[in-house]
């Protein structure tokens, strides 16, 4: 049971809904009255509807305009040309294979940070009492700017002397090169070590607070009632926390399509084309290229695409938090 | 009492004096932009210039700051950044609105793009009629791409740039080999000797510049090229990247990638050049300003007095050397700057035979290669440097320059992608590769 359900639980059902105003003389003074309240209330959300706007629709207008028109770096909206951008990028080979490679890493990491992040999560739970230390180093990664990361674990899969090349060479009968991040299929399994490392304390945070959040008494009752650690951790504590897990893997899923950095200063979206994650390429053709309209045009059809893979998981994770 | 719709009296003089105020601001503001002075005779005394150079022409954007002011009194404010990023910052800086630099020193092969985006001035009056800038005294195969796009000239050349194979003498005399390879084939055969031999111990026949980029993979790509006599485009401007000279050129890099340097795909240039300082290496393709730097005692170079340097191998032996114009950097006014005057006198000067004699020998090494006949031809830089002049001279005749004009930067980094993809055993074969990059090409640079 999660604490919104205890709360909901605590309201009768009587204070639940206002009462209902009878039908009385008074009715137009009252009549007056709601309309100077809906007044202020406009009033009031005004400033915070007009932020909203500004913030959220005119980069998604721009973004829009942008892809409908030929527009470079420096001379945006040159000329309208329809859909031709879209049409461009959505058969452009390379933006289906980057939005399936996207895809694919962004499930594959997330599913990665949620396992580990949430057994990392109960473990430091388990010792809530003298993991205080612990649990700060644990957070470093998160606070490590991604191009640092991306630049430690390069030296880490160095073929010339890196960590791994060093443990093969000392401990095997190892004697060539391994080079993770200049093998077509290693090198998108090293960029997601590395975001892996960097972004799972955030699961463990978000976890770690859910387990916080659990109600002792209900733990306690299913120890008297001889209830073993991993019965109760999968029949109390894994439902009570399924609702933070599922929101997690949201998180890390949408941050994971967004990685770029990494990519940037590890494998430059290379060899050849297996590490061009959908932002790189947006990138390129912005910044590179020079072509708004088609980075504009490709940014669409990843929201299209990240949309499609997150609306279930958005369903789900309503779902175990509505339960 | 004036009527509600009346013009009070006093309008039209209001109305007058903010068109006086407009005007005179406008005036004033087009003076500031169009005025004109001799930077020499000390008129901009005191002003600021903001520059913005690829990071490794610090120490030449260092020299240069100096030495002006010391001439003219001006001040010369240098940013750096990484070399693929002078044409983005140079853009959006103007996009942007906030309009920081005046003079910029980017890729020649994003000159179209630049030009094609207003981020550029057009130089073509101010050239025409300043005859100091001496434009028959430009290496003739550096100045065309270097500085026009059309037929406007948006450039001054800066930095020539072209490669040189450079070898390590202990190395190949360890190995056998009394001169350095004349051809591709004998190039991949020394090579592969080395790597087997020492590979072991850590010394591999070349450092093989492979990492993703146009000017690292791409320069590679290139050498080859320009060996054995393949081109970009045809005489006609269109692209013949798939003929039988570039499928050559791409066979012939796929022949030393597993003996190169662990590992090829990963060699950018701090990892190519400090194997080469140290030792490490036996051949390696750089800009002819290595040779500076490997004599520097300040750059920890282990290898001064140790090396040498030839043409880039050819075809068939005895085939005329052809330089490849992999990586220069041309001098260009930015298109919203309002010290169009000061920035144009700057790179007159900057672009000077004088200033490019200087910086050629200059110590710390600046990077610069030659630009023009006259400082190719230098006193300084032939007694100290023998070797480089003469391989510097394979510019002087047919060198082969990247494509330029609008998106060529796009398509360069395209060929860049699919050589990638080919050495990373992603297509199947070089004939194929180059295909694609051919029908991308004339997409981009014909359509």
């Amino acid at each position: 049971m999660s604490t919104d359900q205890r709360e909901r639980t605590r309201i009768p059902p009587a204070a639940a809904s206002p009462p209902q105003p009878e039908a009385s003389p008074d009715a137009a003074p009252t009549s007056r009255r709601r309309r100077t309240e809906r007044f202020h209330h406009r009033l009031f959300v005004t400033p915070s509807v007009l932020v909203l706007l500004v913030l959220a629709l005119y980069p998604l207008l721009f973004i829009a305009a942008a892809a409908l028109s030929r527009s470079s770096l420096g001379q945006p909206f040159q000329e309208f040309t329809g859909l031709q951008n879209l049409r461009a990028a959505a058969g452009d080979p390379a933006v289906q294979d980057s939005m399936l490679l996207g895809t694919s890493y962004g499930l594959g990491v997330a599913a990665v940070s949620t396992v580990l992040g949430t057994a990392t999560a109960v473990a430091l739970w388990r010792s809530v009492s003298s993991g205080a230390v612990l649990r700060t180093l644990l957070l470093l990664p998160m606070i490590v700017p991604p191009v640092i990361v991306g630049i430690l674990f390069s030296f880490i899969f160095s073929p010339s002397g890196g960590l791994i090349d060093t443990l093969l060479r000392q401990f095997t009968s190892f004697s060539g090169s391994f080079a993770v991040l200049s093998d077509p299929s290693w090198a998108i399994i090293g960029v997601a070590v590395a975001d892996v490392w960097e972004w799972t304390p955030l699961v463990v945070l978000l976890v770690f607070t859910a387990l916080l959040g659990q109600d002792p008494e209900i733990l306690e009752a299913a120890q008297l009632d001889g209830a073993q650690p991993v019965q109760q951790f999968l029949h109390v504590t894994l439902p009570t926390i399924a609702g933070t897990v599922a929101a997690a893997f949201l998180i890390r899923l949408i941050l994971a399509f967004k990685v770029f950095d990494l990519v940037y200063v590890m494998t430059s979206g290379g060899p050849g084309s297996s590490t061009q994650v959908p932002a790189y390429l947006i990138w390129r053709a912005a910044l590179q290229n020079f072509d708004v309209g088609m980075a504009a045009a490709i940014t669409l059809v990843l929201a299209v695409v990240v949309t499609l893979v997150t609306l279930p998981i958005f369903y789900l994770t309503k779902r175990l938090r509505d339960d | 009492m004036p009527t509600k719709n009346s013009i009070p009296r006093h309008a039209p003089l209001a109305l007058a004096a903010v068109l006086s105020v407009v005007a005179l601001t406008a005036c004033s503001a087009d003076a500031g932009a169009q005025s004109q002075g001799d930077a020499a005779s000390g008129d901009y005394d005191g002003e600021e210039l903001n520059l913005l150079l690829n990071a490794s022409h610090e120490g030449a954007g260092e020299w240069l700051a100096e030495e002006y002011e010391a001439e003219t009194g001006v001040q010369i404010n240098v940013t750096t950044v990484p070399y693929d990023e002078i044409a983005s910052q140079l853009t959006l800086d103007q996009q942007s609105g906030a309009n920081t630099y005046d003079v910029s020193a980017p890729w020649y092969v994003s000159l179209g793009d630049l030009a094609a985006d207003g981020s550029i001035a057009p130089l073509t009056d101010y050239v025409e009629s300043t005859p100091e800038i001496d434009v028959e005294d430009f290496i003739p195969s550096i100045w065309e791409p270097y500085a026009l796009v059309d037929e406007e000239i948006y450039g001054l050349p800066f930095d020539g740039d072209i490669h040189a194979l450079f070898y390590n003498e202990e190395i190949l005399e360890r190995n056998g080999f009394q001169e350095p390879p004349a051809t591709w084939d004998e190039y991949a055969e020394q090579v592969s000797t080395i790597t087997e031999n020492e590979g072991g111990d850590g010394v591999y026949g070349a450092a093989v510049f492979g990492e993703q980029s146009p000017m690292i993979l791409g320069a590679s790509f290139a050498n080859r090229l320009a060996g054995f006599g393949g081109d970009f485009l045809d005489g006609e401007g269109r692209p013949v990247i798939n003929s039988q000279e570039a499928v050559q050129s791409l066979e012939a890099l796929e022949d030393v990638w597993e003996d190169a340097l662990p590992t090829p795909a990963e060699t950018d240039f701090g990892a190519g050049n400090s194997a080469w300082f140290a030792g490490n290496v036996g051949f390696i393709e750089n800009w002819t300003d290595l040779g500076v730097r490997s004599q520097d005692p300040e750059s920890g170079s282990e290898v001064a007095d140790g090396w040498g340097v030839t043409y880039l191998p050819r075809a068939e032996e005895g085939e005329r050397p052809r330089a490849s114009l992999v990586a220069g950097f041309s001098w260009v006014v930015a298109g919203n700057t309002d010290k169009s005057d000061l920035a144009q006198q700057f790179i007159t000067w900057a672009a000077s035979a004088e200033v490019n004699a200087e910086l050629l020998t200059a110590l710390p090494p600046t990077g610069i290669d030659p630009n023009r006949v006259t400082s190719l031809e230098d006193e300084t830089y032939s007694e100290d440097f023998p070797q480089l002049q003469e391989v510097n001279e394979s510019t002087l005749d047919g060198a082969l320059a990247w494509p330029t004009g609008e998106n060529a930067t796009e398509a360069a980094q395209v060929l860049t992608d699919e050589i990638a993809a080919h050495l990373s055993e992603q297509r199947d074969s070089a004939q194929e590769t180059l295909d694609t990059v051919q029908s991308e090409w004339e997409r981009l640079l014909v359509d």
